[in-house]
């Protein structure tokens, strides 16, 4: 019987899943708010394992992911390119691709069907594709996160912001509400940005055909997903299908678990190789 | 000392551009003398039997901000020359004797010319090592050389250097060479208790403490390594190569190591571990010295490999040897050494199936986002899709 523990270190969520024989058993996220986040793994870590009704030496591999590599507790860590390709096809076994959206980063992932990268691009450092940027926005315009994605699917003029530049955009915002501008109009403007850098991400990676699935802590914002598919359509890309899923913010965490999972069976392995 | 204590009292030596160390070694007698040397090779034997400190001088690391030395090097010259000179033009290295600058590259070689253009009451010697390994030609040139050396310190020092001297001094780096390669295979077999880190600034230690007390460092180090309890992580086992000269920041070092690098193997600081076996110490020690050279010594690329098909054979025994299970090249940039002979290396690494990474770096890199994320990227992929 093996149990692996998958704890994803985002920079806006921590992320904890366990695993225990291939089985899905637990899950926990909570949002860093400005707490530590290697007290918060432990605490899911801990939670988790209550969730299991499991102790700390039923686990065979702690795997940590995104930011968690200080997690002193963790037998591996693995990139989150490695782990959202996993957890990606984990959730969706059609997906082809991963566009994982955190608070900082945005990255395209093309994958097989076994979850191996085949390549990749990301985001460089400037936040204006993030969720944070997203966020800072919600707060300017005074809309609460959850009420962002049905809001910007109600527009019927989406005003573009600047694509470049997170300090820009804000610029571009902050005009936009001064000239009258409706805030759903706003929301779906950039929300078009976005899904334009995460496209080009995309067309970069190489992929033409198959199905894309969102990841990470902006997956479930339904008006990102539409945004998505219609500059997939601008961009002529027929063969792509942008789809999320209701536990894609796990993306991370679950393949680190699986991939600890995979680890845990080969040092077993090598062990019993030497041994003979 | 416990091991966090040996690791700090290394860490303030390695971080010390005032090499007040070595000011110490020299108040501590009248008439102390000091010798620096660059990277990568001198027979630090001769400047030992002369009764002088010899001080190995790495280049100003990232806390030095280089302003003079930048006017002496154009924009793609690597970084150790001008960081160099900015000890040397920032009064850093007034307390060293005299200089070794042993054959590198052409830049360490016009860094020379400089040093004696620049300090006229420092002793100064371009020291060329062979490029051909026959005891008649490059035997008998690399002798010439060590005895030049041995006379111009004899001078400086007041006094002869003898041969029974000479011998003293190799059974001295003998132990220091053992203890290094102890250290090596202790990593080698357990590197989460003996981390790179650590064990580089045990390696750097050396260059400004007196031999004698760098080797018994070491030794404590192993000793009290071993009896520490740490967590050992599922990591990927690397030997990092190309870092023989210019050295990367510590900072990189630790980042290698935290993407789920464990590194098992290195060419930092090369000089400690050059020569693979002991010299005799018995019979003439110059000869001795050059036969070690010569015969038993690391490949490294601004060596000479004579047969094509000896290129890469001392990395896939490092390889081979220390159960590692792909290859790190970390250059510094404009290293025309490392950087040309790297597609060699990694033409024979591809021909055995061995997985390589690359990247460059300078010794002040501050970035290391994308480093940590392609050493991590790669630790995966052999983690994951290797075919062991």
């Amino acid at each position: 019987m093996t149990t692996t523990i998958g704890i994803d270190i985002g920079s806006g969520c921590v992320k904890t899943v366990l695993f225990r024989d291939g089985a899905w058993v637990a899950k926990r996220v909570e949002r860093i708010r400005r707490r530590d986040p290697m007290e918060l793994a432990k605490q899911g870590y801990d939670e988790v394992l209550e969730e299991a009704r499991l102790a700390p030496s039923d686990v065979d591999y702690v795997a940590t992911t995104g930011e968690g590599e200080n997690v002193k507790f963790a037998t591996g860590h693995f990139y989150s390119m490695t782990t959202h390709a996993r957890g990606g096809v984990f959730l969706d076994p059609q997906a082809r691709a991963v566009v994982d959206i955190g608070a900082l980063n945005g990255r395209a992932i093309y994958i097989d069907e076994r979850g191996k990268v085949l390549s990749y691009k990301m985001t460089s450092q400037c936040a204006s594709g993030s969720g944070q940027f997203l966020e800072n926005i919600a707060r300017y315009l005074g809309v609460a996160v959850e009420e962002i994605g049905p809001l910007s699917k109600t527009s019927q003029n989406p005003e573009k912001v600047s694509s470049i530049c997170a300090v820009l955009a804000e610029t571009d915002v902050i005009n936009m509400v001064s000239r009258g501008i409706a805030t759903q109009d706003i929301v779906k403007g950039i929300h078009l940005s976005m899904a334009s850098r995460l496209v080009k991400l995309l067309k970069v990676t190489g992929i033409t055909k198959g199905k894309v699935l969102l990841t990470g802590g902006l997956a479930l914002d339904a008006g990102l997903l539409a945004a998505l598919q219609e500059e997939l359509v601008n961009e002529k890309i027929a063969g792509l299908e942008t789809v999320s899923h209701p536990d894609s913010i796990y993306a991370g965490a679950l393949g680190a678990a699986l991939w600890g999972e995979f680890r845990h069976g080969k040092l077993k392995e090598l062990q019993q190789r030497v041994a003979a | 000392m416990s091991t966090k204590e040996i690791v700090a009292r290394c860490e303030q030596l390695f971080e010390d551009l005032d090499f007040s160390a070595v000011k110490q070694w020299k108040a501590a007698a009248p008439g102390r003398k000091a010798i620096g040397y660059m990277p990568i090779y001198v027979p630090r034997e001769i400047v030992h039997a002369a009764g002088m400190l010899p001080v190995g001088v790495f280049g100003g690391g990232d806390q030095l901000e280089v302003i003079q030395g930048d006017a002496y090097y154009q924009s793609y010259i690597c970084r150790i020359p001008r960081s160099t000179l900015e000890l040397g033009l920032t009064g850093r290295l007034d307390c060293l004797d005299g200089m070794l600058f042993p054959s590198i590259c052409d830049v360490i070689r016009n860094l020379s010319g400089m040093w004696q253009i620049l300090f006229k009451d420092k002793y100064v010697k371009y020291f060329d090592l062979p490029q051909t390994y026959d005891d008649a030609t490059g035997g008998s040139f690399y002798v010439h050389e060590m005895q030049t050396l041995r006379a111009d310190l004899a001078r400086l020092a007041g006094r002869e250097i003898t041969d029974d001297q000479l011998r003293a001094s190799i059974a001295v780096y003998n132990d220091n060479r053992r203890a290094v390669r102890e250290l090596y295979a202790y990593r080698a077999k357990k590197p989460w208790q003996a981390p790179t880190s650590e064990v580089y600034l045990l390696l750097r230690a050396g260059c400004v403490l007196p031999v004698e007390e760098h080797t018994r460092l070491v030794r404590q180090y192993l000793a009290q390594a071993d009896l520490e309890k740490r967590a050992q992580r599922d990591n990927a086992r690397v030997v990092l190569t190309g870092a023989f000269c210019e050295q990367p920041p510590l900072g990189l070092i630790k980042s290698i190591e935290m993407a789920g690098c464990y590194v098992v193997d290195d060419d930092f600081q090369l000089v400690q571990s050059y020569l693979l076996e002991d010299v005799s110490a018995a019979g003439d020690p110059l000869e001795a010295l050059s036969r070690a050279f010569l015969h038993h010594s690391a490949q490294t690329s601004s060596k000479y490999d004579e047969k094509k098909e000896d290129k890469g054979k001392f990395l896939l025994h490092q390889v081979k040897t220390r159960g590692a299970e792909g290859v790190v090249f970390a250059a510094p940039s404009f290293c025309d050494p490392a950087l040309l002979e790297r597609p060699m290396l990694q033409e024979v690494l591809a021909k055995h199936k061995i997985p390589y990474t690359a990247f460059k770096y300078a010794e002040n890199t501050g970035q290391m986002a994308p480093i940590r994320e392609q050493a991590g990227t790669f630790a995966d992929s052999i983690k994951l899709w290797s075919a062991a």
